[in-house]
């Protein structure tokens, strides 16, 4: 059969590009800033093109080895996968011009390399269509991740490194927990294999694939900050270089990534085994999360903090979508990991803003900053959008949510969203109005700073894909209806994968 | 037999949980370590075990034992193995850096 | 012109005024109005149609699947609101443009204005209820800026901010509400819910919407209890107060009630809720307003008074008074913004609005004080002014409206009204002259006064003629809030046996009786307490944000040992409820024997992970036997049939015990105790409980067979034929499975750049560093630093050690070995070499470049893959042959094996790199023992000085 080789460009071309750079670039950053860039517009270019392709056709298999599923590995190329790989390509562009931008990636040795290979892993964990292989590419963007996170070092980073580090780890050995049960049961680590087979489990195995399910979908919550096991977040992006949290801002999609994929595909609700039990895990995990970011948001002692909760809060709303499994839900879902993504991450940028003017960036007056206005402006727009405010994508991604929320619960659903939407706003503007504001009392000069055009344009960039977002909300969320049926009807995306056949 | 691999890796997921609830990086270091015994011994365990055959392949061999489990372990092996480097260099840079290696956030907290 | 286009134009001209600053004042103000105007002109082209029954509407599709939609439908009510919002609007540009001091950013100012005004007109054009949500919380946002827009004064933040809380929050308690709203209906076009309003009234969701709707509409509105944030908001500029607090954002909630009066009115539930809460407000807000001494303030609470006025009316669910209630929305914008407009420009003038230090201005100030009269007369409700009109016919509703107390109320509250408006003329501007003004006053040019005078003419206008100058506009307005035809007569005098009359006469003396009273109820009024609105809200913003901040704090403090406490409980909990509400049936696999030996080697594990735990405190110990596990791990492998893990176990064990030591050359060599120990009880039940559950489990594995067939029977069948090799882990490894490889060795590429990268970071100036330089070590000295033993056996070992290396890479394809372990192996013989003979002598000897290293093997590795595109297969299909190269025997080659190639070089480039970071940290501290290298032959070793 002939084989679409661009599927597995996302992976190789990182991979190559950072190898290359280890090998030849790392002594010049000039050469490895241009050649680091020139990779991820490639990756963007192919990621679009895939995306253009798939959406007027059905899934597509890559077989890794020529070997056929489910015995060797495969990619599949489909509506939502390919979605997640342009987003990442995009993201990771602009605040790569902003590291450049801001001299970030000159702070420390091999960003560069580290960022291509984090693209890597990400790109390659939403590509796979192999459990253990999935594991594989969640940790190589992990251990990517946590370069990137100490990168510059310094006494703070390095504690929440280790920390992040820590808590990851206990997260990959549950994840291989979880795998070496489903392998023990099914025999079999294809995903499109697993939902062929996993309808037919004998009863008396059950309780075992259940367990399995429950610690993959803990492996997953951990990836998406899911209360109660959003621990390794706030420190992380906090105290991670501007750029890096906001490259992170995809990670947390990762996570849930993963759990719409594998829990439309093979733990659907529909499994005798397993039923409803995870939607239920979910929506409790989504109140949880909203709740407990409200609080954080409002209570947050630093923007980085507060950035960081919100970035939390975002995921509950998006999780709370996901709970649903329903095709409102999904493209609510799909439509809101968009939007929180650019929105988060234009706020990451912005609180670096912010930091490199001040030195720091805790929530007490002091002296105007060198273009406060202009950041002033910059932050206004990033809040509205964090906090779900018209007219950007963050109030109708909200509005989705809410419409996607139906059934018995709906009482409970929309007074968590609107509740904690209330306290996020409280904390935006106590925040906003201490920082920006109040400067004008104490008064005083600004210390001087550069105008850093480039970094300023990577933040506009982001705010503007989110008025695109929101402008073209029409048929974009029409595309994510389209994805979330092809999600909650896998029979395409398994046919894809030519179980057995050579 | 199966009784015995059970317990040695219930012991070391005891052990190793018991460790890295320590507030010390060099322990939570160390627990890891053993969590990732743990986690190699399940997986190896997962495809059922056997002695003396060994997946490679030879006239008059009577059975194999699964390989797959057997090379899932080598790569988790091998990444745990980058992992535990990685974790006890930023336990040490953290060290040189505060002058202790406690692993909470302390002063730096938020 | 488009009603949509009408909607942007403010939008796109909040724009301008930022840019055309630069141009001066006056050209700002003149764009900023142009555009207004703009605007006003398109509203008023479309007039004759409204005023002869007809609509105009525009429809653009937006999010069809969210129901949103940029639907636009401009009819009475909304022709009334937009000319209110664009006319008064142009004024307040006027205005603004000669009250703003030269200090204020005008170019500010006015885009906020625009965004406020794009945002109204948005909002009484909507005819979606998501679009108009969309501009709702729209004018909470700008009018957040406008009232913030004195950054520098705190009065101005907290307004701000109260504001922002106040109808931000009854914003979203309304989206609520909408959204209930719109799936009664079944649809969210205004005019569709409107027309379902029986449907509506009937749904058992009836009320939960309705008091959502209400919620938002009342805190905009400053309805009773929601009331305390509109004075607070007075600290915006003068020009903000007269339009955003008089004319139009606190009418939008009122335009809400009267947009949905026809689906929503006309219920018991609606009467009460309404009908209460504007009496309640008008009365509260009349009282307060008589003891204000800020003309601002004053006006503020007169404006919530009215605003209940007007909420009541709509309240009473009649037609009749659903036209008072319009009538009076215009006559209201009129005279309130003119005379806020007034206040401003005493403030301006005097540089006080304190009425205590004011009075006597009426000669100082003719023109003020004529407009002053006239707009306050109207707001007493004295003729022949609009308001006397509208407030007689509201008189009229009350009277005739049950139970007895709403007319007896409404009286007291007209009385105040009028008592606040006598006030706030005489006080100002009567009596005698005084010498103590701030600022010596006199009128102020005409632009200032030009807007308000404007409004005070029509306040006349509309008084002496209303059939002419209001009818028709009531009308048709009424007529689209009752849905039914409305012909209005307004007249002056309504006979003697009106109530209204007689009641008007009575506030009138209570009025003027209450004023001649003024100083004594003012001493009342102060001694009496009363419920600080500002300093209540405050205290629950702060309780909530401490609270906040307490939970954040305690959850997120920084300590890792809860968080994962936290994670392996949720983890063990979920786990175990998921088995036990799940059907099993125990696996019947034949258990399988133990021979003694194995018996033993089981033994020594448990022994060691035990003693792992209680000696963890003394570090190396725990080093020793941590090894020990791993060899008995690695033990059983080989046991259990699987001897490419057992030697890829032991060697990665070895590499990882000597990382470990190195880096423990640094750390300190115990671990004190700081947890109590109730908490180490704790853990320890945790852990039990987690090693229970997780050797259950693999119990249960272990003891049952696949429900499926596994597909590792596949990789036995073809590991020789398609694969060609026997080894099937290692075929699996460079082939079935190759990409996991890839994926596998990139991770150890990218552990060892980050551990560079790190050591860089560390050895740059800094703490870590300084640390380093000043280091003393803490460990006893071995006597002899490079035991000639073992220097000469490591030399002796090396060659060795690279021809078993290469050994096992090559035989890896068919029999246990292959690239990663060849790889370790090597790795580990060089690293003897730095143990015994010493850093300096080593890097002397051999300058491979570990970095070039990894990037080679990944690029060999990903070549490889890449390879098989130019045979036309998939990324990695391998390949091979047999080969005969005399004089060697036939061998096989496999692409699987250039493959292995780079797993190789990446795992020794890797792993060296890792530790030679680690050296140039010991170098740094001036560790002897790496760098004075004992040499048999020569010196060298010292050249790292």
């Amino acid at each position: 059969m002939m084989m679409n080789h661009w599927i597995i460009v996302p992976v190789v071309l990182p991979a190559i590009m950072g190898a290359f750079t280890l090998l030849a670039l790392r002594h010049d950053l000039v050469l490895a800033r241009i050649f680091s860039v020139a990779a991820t517009v490639a990756l963007l270019a192919v990621a679009a093109a895939l995306l253009i392709a798939t959406s007027s056709a059905p899934p597509e298999v890559y077989r890794l080895g020529n070997w056929p599923a489910p015995f060797g590995i495969v990619l599949v190329l489909d509506r939502l996968s390919a979605l997640m790989v342009t987003l990442t390509a995009l993201l990771a562009l602009v605040v790569q011009l902003y590291a450049i931008g801001t001299g970030w990636d000159g702070k420390g040795r091999h960003f560069h390399a580290l960022w291509q290979f984090q693209l890597m892993g990400v790109c390659g964990a939403f590509l796979t269509g192999d459990a253990f292989n999935l594991f594989v590419f969640f940790e190589v963007l992990l251990i990517a991740s946590y370069g990137l996170m100490i990168h510059g070092g310094g006494r703070a980073r390095l504690k929440a490194g280790v920390q992040y580090v820590a808590y990851n780890l206990v997260g990959s050995t549950l994840f291989l927990f979880a795998l070496a049960t489903i392998y023990s049961v099914t025999g079999t680590l294809n995903m499109a294999d697993l939902a062929a087979k996993l309808p037919q489990l004998p009863e008396g195995d059950f309780a075992l694939i259940r367990v399995a399910g429950v610690m993959l979908l803990m492996v997953f919550a951990i990836k998406g900050a899911l209360v109660p096991l959003q621990f390794w977040l706030p420190a992380t992006y906090a105290q991670a270089p501007g750029p890096v949290s906001a490259l992170f801002a995809v990670m947390t999609k990762v996570g849930a990534y993963a759990v719409i994929r594998c829990y439309t595909l093979f733990f659907s609700p529909a499994l005798p085994a397993t039923g409803e039990m995870f939607a239920d895990l979910l929506w409790i995990g989504a109140l949880m999360t909203l709740a407990l970011g409200g609080i954080g948001v409002l209570g947050a002692r630093s923007l980085g903090g507060l950035a960081a909760m919100a970035a939390v809060t975002s995921m509950g709303t998006l999780f709370l979508a996901v709970s649903q499994f329903s095709a409102v839900g999904l493209s609510a879902a799909l439509y809101y990991a968009l939007h929180s993504t650019l929105a988060a991450a234009a706020l990451f940028l912005i609180t670096d803003m912010v930091g490199r003017r001040r030195g720091d960036v805790l929530l007490t007056a002091q002296g105007p900053i060198a273009q406060q206005g202009l950041i002033a402006t910059l932050f206004m727009a990033a809040a509205i959008a964090m906090a779900g405010m018209p007219p950007l994508s963050g109030f109708l991604g909200k509005l989705m949510v809410l419409d996607a929320t139906r059934g018995p619960q709906i009482a409970l659903g929309w007074s968590f969203v609107l509740g904690s939407s209330f306290l996020v706003i409280l904390g935006f503007a106590r925040a906003g109005s201490t920082l920006f504001w109040k400067s004008h009392e104490t008064g005083g000069t600004p210390a001087p700073q550069a105008s850093e055009p480039l970094a300023i344009t990577a933040i506009g960039l982001l705010l503007a894909g989110l008025v695109a977002l929101t402008v073209l909300a029409g048929p974009i969320s029409d595309w994510m209806a389209d994805t979330a049926a092809a999600l909650l009807d896998p029979s395409a995306y398994i046919a894809a994968n030519t179980l057995g056949k050579r | 037999m199966e009784l015995l691999i059970a317990l040695a890796v219930g012991t070391m997921t005891a052990v190793g949980i018991y460790l890295i609830l320590r507030r010390r990086a060099f322990p939570v270091i160390v627990g890891l370590s053993m969590l990732s015994y743990a986690c190699n011994v399940f997986i190896f365990a997962s495809g059922r075990v056997v002695a003396g055959l060994p997946p490679i392949l030879s006239k008059g061999a009577p059975d194999y034992t699964d390989p797959m489990p057997q090379a899932l372990v080598l790569t988790a092996i091998v990444i745990s193995f980058g992992m535990t480097a990685v974790i006890v260099m930023m336990a040490l840079g953290s060290f040189l850096q505060s002058g202790h290696d406690k692993v909470d956030m302390g002063e730096d907290a938020e | 012109m488009s009603l949509a286009l009408i909607a942007a134009l403010p939008f796109l001209g909040a724009l301008l005024p930022g840019l055309m600053i630069r141009a001066g004042r006056n050209a700002c103000a003149l764009l900023t109005g142009s555009v207004t105007a703009l605007a006003l002109l398109g509203i008023l082209l479309h007039a004759p149609t409204i005023l002869g029954g007809g609509v105009v509407e525009t429809r653009i599709t937006w999010v069809p699947a969210l129901g949103l939609a940029a639907d636009f439908r401009l009819d009475g009510l909304g022709l009334l609101f937009a000319g209110l919002i664009l006319g008064i609007g142009l004024l307040i540009i006027l205005y603004a443009r000669f009250y703003l001091a030269k200090t204020d950013p005008m170019g500010q100012f006015y885009s906020y204005l625009m965004l406020f005004q794009g945002a109204m007109v948005g909002i009484v054009l909507s005819d979606n209820i998501l679009l108009l949500l969309v501009f709702w919380e729209l004018t909470s946002l700008s009018s957040f800026l406008l009232i913030g827009y004195w950054k520098h004064l705190p009065e101005g933040r907290q307004g701000a901010r109260m504001a922002l809380a106040v109808t931000g929050g009854g914003g979203l308690a309304m989206i609520a509400g909408m959204l209930i709203l719109g799936q009664i209906a079944g649809t969210n076009t205004i005019s569709g819910i409107i027309a379902a309003g029986d449907a509506i009234r009937a749904s058992d969701w009836y009320l939960p919407a309705l008091i959502l709707i209400l919620l938002g509409c009342f805190t905009k509105s400053a309805q009773f209890p929601f009331h305390f944030w509109l004075p607070h908001a007075m600290a915006a500029p003068t020009p903000v107060s007269a339009y955003l607090h008089s004319a139009t954002m606190v009418k939008a909630g009122i335009f809400l009630m009267a947009r949905l009066w026809p689906a929503l009115a006309g219920t018991p539930e609606w009467f009460w809720l309404v009908t209460g809460a504007g009496l309640v407000t008008m009365l509260i807000g009349a009282k307060i307003a008589l003891f204000k001494h800020d003309l601002k303030a004053l006006l503020a609470f007169s404006t919530v008074s009215h605003l209940g006025l007007i909420t009541m009316l709509l309240g009473f669910g009649t037609k009749a008074a659903a036209t008072v209630a319009v009538f009076h929305i215009l006559n209201h914008a009129t005279f309130k913004a003119a005379l806020f407009m007034s206040a401003g420009i005493v403030d301006h003038e005097t540089h006080t609005r304190d009425i205590r230090r004011l009075g006597g201005l009426r000669h100082l100030m003719p023109v003020t004080f004529a407009i002053v009269v006239i707009a306050g007369l109207s707001m007493a409700g004295l003729p022949p002014f609009n308001g006397f009109l509208s407030k007689e016919m509201m008189l009229e509703e009350a009277a005739h409206t049950a139970p007895w107390v709403i007319p007896v109320l409404t009286l007291i509250a007209a009385t105040f009204s009028v008592a606040y408006s006598f006030r706030l003329i005489a006080h100002t501007f009567l009596g005698a002259e005084r010498h103590d003004y701030p600022h010596h006053p006199h009128d102020p040019g005409f632009g200032l006064w030009a807007a308000p005078a404007l409004l005070a003419v029509l306040v006349v206008l509309i008084g002496l003629m209303p059939m002419t100058f209001a009818s028709g506009l009531v009308d048709v307005a009424a007529g689209a809030v009752t849905g039914e035809a409305v012909k209005v007569k307004i007249i002056h005098w309504h006979g003697l046996h009106s109530p209204a009359l007689w009641m008007s006469l009575a506030a009138v003396g209570g009025g003027l009786a209450l004023l001649g009273l003024f100083p004594a109820l003012l001493r009342l009024w102060d001694a009496a307490p009363r419920p600080e609105a500002k300093r209540m809200f405050d205290t629950v913003i702060e309780t909530l944000a401490a609270l906040a901040r307490g939970i954040d704090r305690r959850l997120h403090g920084g300590n890792l040992a809860d968080y994962l406490w936290i994670a392996c409980a949720t983890i063990a909990g979920l786990g175990l409820w998921a088995f036990l509400t799940g059907s099993h049936v125990a696996g019947g696999q034949a258990l399988q024997p133990v021979p003694p030996v194995v018996a033993v080697g089981w033994f020594a594990l448990m022994v060691g992970s035990l003693a792992v735990a209680i000696w963890h405190r003394q570090r190396l110990l725990v080093l020793i036997l941590i090894s020990i596990v791993g060899l008995m791990v690695s033990v059983g492998f080989a046991y259990l049939s699987a001897p490419d893990l057992a030697l890829t176990q032991i060697s990665v064990e070895v590499a990882t015990v000597i990382l470990l030591l190195l880096a423990l050359n640094f750390l300190p060599k115990t671990t004190p105790v700081d947890t109590a120990t109730p908490r180490r009880v704790l853990d320890l039940g945790l852990a039990a409980t987690g090693g229970l559950l997780v050797g259950g489990l693999i119990y249960a594995l272990l003891t049952r067979d696949f429900a499926f067939p596994s597909i590792a029977d596949y990789h036995l069948e073809n590991s020789k034929t398609l694969g060609g090799g026997t080894n099937v882990v290692n075929v699996i490894l460079v082939d079935f499975r190759g990409y996991d490889t890839f994926g596998e060795i990139t991770v150890l590429g990218i552990a060892a750049t980050l551990i560079y990268a790190l050591t860089e970071s560390l050895l740059r100036p800094g703490p870590a560093s300084d640390r380093l330089r000043h280091w003393e070590n803490d460990t006893q000295d071995a006597g002899d630093r490079h035991p000639m033993m073992m220097v000469v056996a490591t030399r002796m070992m090396l060659p060795v050690a690279l021809m078993v290396g290469i050994y096992i890479f090559l035989r890896g394809h068919n029999v246990p070995g292959g690239g990663f372990i060849a790889g370790l192996v090597v790795a580990i013989a060089l690293v003897m070499q730095y143990m015994a003979s010493g850093f300096g002598w080593t890097a002397a000897r051999q300058r491979i470049d570990y970095h070039g290293l990894i990037g080679a093997g990944i690029l060999v590795a990903a070549a490889t893959g890449i390879g098989s595109w130019f045979a036309g297969r998939p990324f990695m299909t391998s390949n091979y042959g047999y080969f005969e190269i005399w004089p060697l025997e036939k061998f096989e080659l496999a692409t699987a094996a250039l493959f292995d190639l780079g797993v190789f070089l990446t795992v020794l480039g890797a792993v060296m790199l890792a530790l030679s970071s680690l050296t140039r940290i010991a170098i740094r501290a001036g560790q002897k023992v790496n760098v004075e290298a004992y040499d048999m032959q020569d010196r060298m070793g010292g050249e790292e000085h």
